[in-house]
């Protein structure tokens, strides 16, 4: 069972090698001579306004915490789906396995029409 | 060693110094991005025990969406690590409690099998099945009125987080092209009919 992994083992090694060895082949190729107005940090070539490590605006974090609500909805559909085709042939549990997923949605359709009316969609 | 073995053990191994650096570390977005590399391990653990909705759904959900979170928070909040040190001695007692019990319940649970308290095993799923599936199963047969509730309380979430965070007027002033469109002469010019006045 386990050897139906490997698959996936080779998919994060080839991302694995995809991502490392650009950064390897750039270290090792590529000319070095720093010097300290090449390792400056610099803004479009003029200094820095400001510390990077700035306060960021609420707004990101309203956007995260509602991406991740509707993602986790997502992530309640795909078991259903793999069992969907067992469910619409099973007699007994025909409609009552489509409606329950009829009522999540519903349920969450309705915060989606909130944040939409109240503009928490809106990115000004 | 076989194989499997060795693989549990280095991601461990990997999950318990990126677990230890999560707390030990002194930038908070070093330890959220240590939190990121446990939950990729843990996932990675998960899978081992044939478990790969729930390992993907870690890494897409906590992974992707969670530490999202996490990190803008930590950037929102402009932490200065000498005021966070400030109450390390009044804040201990509590901590320590919370520490004691959590240690307790892992205690309980993991050295439960030992003990004969609980019977504990990796349940096996129907030849010729995936796990998704019996997963789906019983989310949709037993487990309905849980699996409903779980909306609920996401619509909850929904609600609370555009309630709180949506305080503020918004500062600039935008322009709805959709209701732009729909904006007729008459609207915006007034046409008046004025007698000629005489001049003095």
């Amino acid at each position: 069972m386990l050897e139906n992994y490997f698959p996936v083992f080779v998919f994060v090694l080839v991302g694995i090698a995809f991502g490392v060895m650009p950064v390897l082949l750039g270290w090792l190729v590529a000319p070095n001579r720093p010097d300290s107005e090449k390792l400056s940090p610099y803004e479009c070539g003029f200094e820095a306004f400001e510390d990077a490590r700035m306060k960021f605006d609420v707004r990101y974090y309203l956007i995260a915490i509602i991406f991740i609500l509707f993602d986790l909805e997502v992530a309640f559909l795909v078991p259903w789906a793999t069992i969907f085709k067992e469910i619409v042939h099973t007699e007994s549990v025909k409609w009552f396995g489509f409606v329950e997923m009829i009522v999540f949605i519903a349920i969450l359709v309705v915060g989606y029409v909130y944040a939409w009316v109240k503009g928490a969609l809106e990115w000004e | 060693m076989e194989f499997k073995t060795f693989v549990f053990y280095f991601l461990s191994a990997i999950m318990v110094f990126a677990s230890l650096r999560v707390v030990t570390a002194r930038n908070p977005v070093h330890a959220a991005l240590f939190l990121v590399l446990a939950f990729f391990t843990a996932s990675g653990v998960w899978l081992l025990l044939q478990a790969e909705f729930l390992a993907i759904s870690l890494v897409l959900v906590y992974v992707g969406a969670v530490m999202v979170l996490f990190l803008f928070v930590v950037m929102m909040l402009d932490i200065n690590i000498d005021r966070l040190r400030e109450g390390f001695w009044s804040y201990l007692p509590l901590g320590s409690i919370i520490a004691l019990l959590m240690v307790l319940e892992m205690g309980v649970i993991l050295g439960g099998s030992y003990f004969d308290i609980l019977e504990i095993g990796v349940p096996q799923t129907a030849a010729g099945e995936s796990n998704v599936q019996s997963i789906g199963r019983l989310l949709f047969t037993d487990y309905v009125y849980p699996f409903e509730l779980a909306s609920v309380i996401l619509l909850v979430g929904i609600v609370a987080a555009v309630a709180l965070t949506l305080r503020e007027k918004r500062k600039t002033k935008l322009v709805s092209p959709a209701t732009q469109v729909f904006v007729k002469a008459k609207d915006r010019v007034r046409v008046l009919q004025m007698p000629a006045e005489k001049r003095d």
